[in-house]
């Protein structure tokens, strides 16, 4: 089964990934709209690629979809700003949690 | 320590076996739950052995990506670089299959990136320059990695979830319900054997008073 990737990211991101040869490109301008797109996304494609800080405001949406099942997986990558420093990574977060003890550097 | 116990159980032969029966139950499956956690925890390191830098390589590769795509901006206009973006044809071919780490289902994506000449990305060449070009190529490689990325790290949050619940339920077995069904094991069979000792007596005594009845 061939699958389907979708950015949703800014203006930018989003023709960036266009011109690296993904179809569906979805620009966001603002937050709220992000979110509506977001959850209409899930339902349709497997892929979605977005940006750190959508995925920072919409972390409980985001975790929810992807812990349930294991389409769609919902990355995150940092936008043209550069990755934004973050307290704690989820994920490292996440493995600390299951393993005890600090893994990754 | 309190002495924990199933509430409301009659100290009868019948409760005891049907008790001694549910211990031999919940202990196997503890030694079962407990393989089943540590199987988990040896696939967990093994994807952790690749998460490993892969997100760093990820933020360096779209950083010179967003570099070269700014850079065309500059040169050609925003507008030209969205249209050329639009032109563009899919490059990635991804299969989405699954495989199963003891009953979770994980991910395995196969992704197929088209290596293409410039010619065949779908924009034209009068109003394009040599940036575009560069950033294109850049972000189809970075494209690969994320979705690389994503796989693994998709893995890890559904093997991690189910690690938690297994560890949850590894512990509640062996630190209450098995204490409990040996506790109350052991109370029952107290109690039936004082029954038998206060039966004894009491036979004892009907003996003997039997005894001095008779003569």
């Amino acid at each position: 089964m061939s699958s389907k990737i979708a950015v949703m990211a800014d203006p930018d991101t989003v023709t960036g990934f266009m011109l690296g040869g993904i179809n569906d490109g979805f620009p966001v301008s603002n937050m709220e709209e992000a979110g509506d797109k977001l959850k209409e996304l899930a339902k349709e494609y497997s892929i979605i690629i977005t940006t750190e800080k959508i995925g920072d405001n919409f972390r409980e949406t985001i975790d929810k979809i992807s812990s349930e099942s294991a389409l769609p997986m919902i990355i995150e990558i940092p936008d043209k700003k550069g990755s934004i420093d973050r307290e704690s990574d989820p994920i490292r977060e996440l493995i600390k949690r299951v393993i005890g003890v600090e893994m990754v550097e | 320590m309190a002495q924990e116990m199933i509430e409301g159980i009659n100290p009868t032969r019948m409760e005891l076996l049907k008790l001694k029966q549910r211990e031999k139950l919940a202990v196997k499956g503890h030694s079962l739950l407990k393989e089943k956690r540590n199987a988990l925890i040896m696939e967990f390191f093994n994807i952790l052995e690749r998460v490993k830098g892969s997100r760093d390589e990820v933020a360096v590769k779209l950083a010179e990506a967003y570099q070269d795509l700014t850079a065309a901006q500059v040169t050609m206009g925003d507008l030209a670089v969205r249209k050329a973006a639009m032109s563009v044809t899919e490059s990635v071919d991804v299969d989405i299959d699954s495989r199963s780490v003891m009953g979770v289902v994980v991910p395995v994506v196969d992704s197929k990136l088209k290596e293409r000449t410039i010619v065949e990305r779908g924009y034209g060449f009068m109003d394009t320059s040599v940036k575009l070009d560069e950033a294109a190529k850049k972000f189809e490689e970075s494209i690969q990695l994320i979705i690389e990325l994503g796989e693994i790290e998709k893995t890890i949050m559904l093997l991690a979830g189910e690690i938690e619940s297994t560890k949850r339920r590894v512990n509640a077995l062996e630190h209450i319900i098995i204490p409990r069904l040996e506790n109350t094991v052991k109370y029952i069979e107290m109690r039936l054997e004082e029954m038998e000792r206060e039966n004894f007596v009491r036979l004892k005594m009907i003996k003997k008073t039997m005894e001095t009845e008779a003569v």
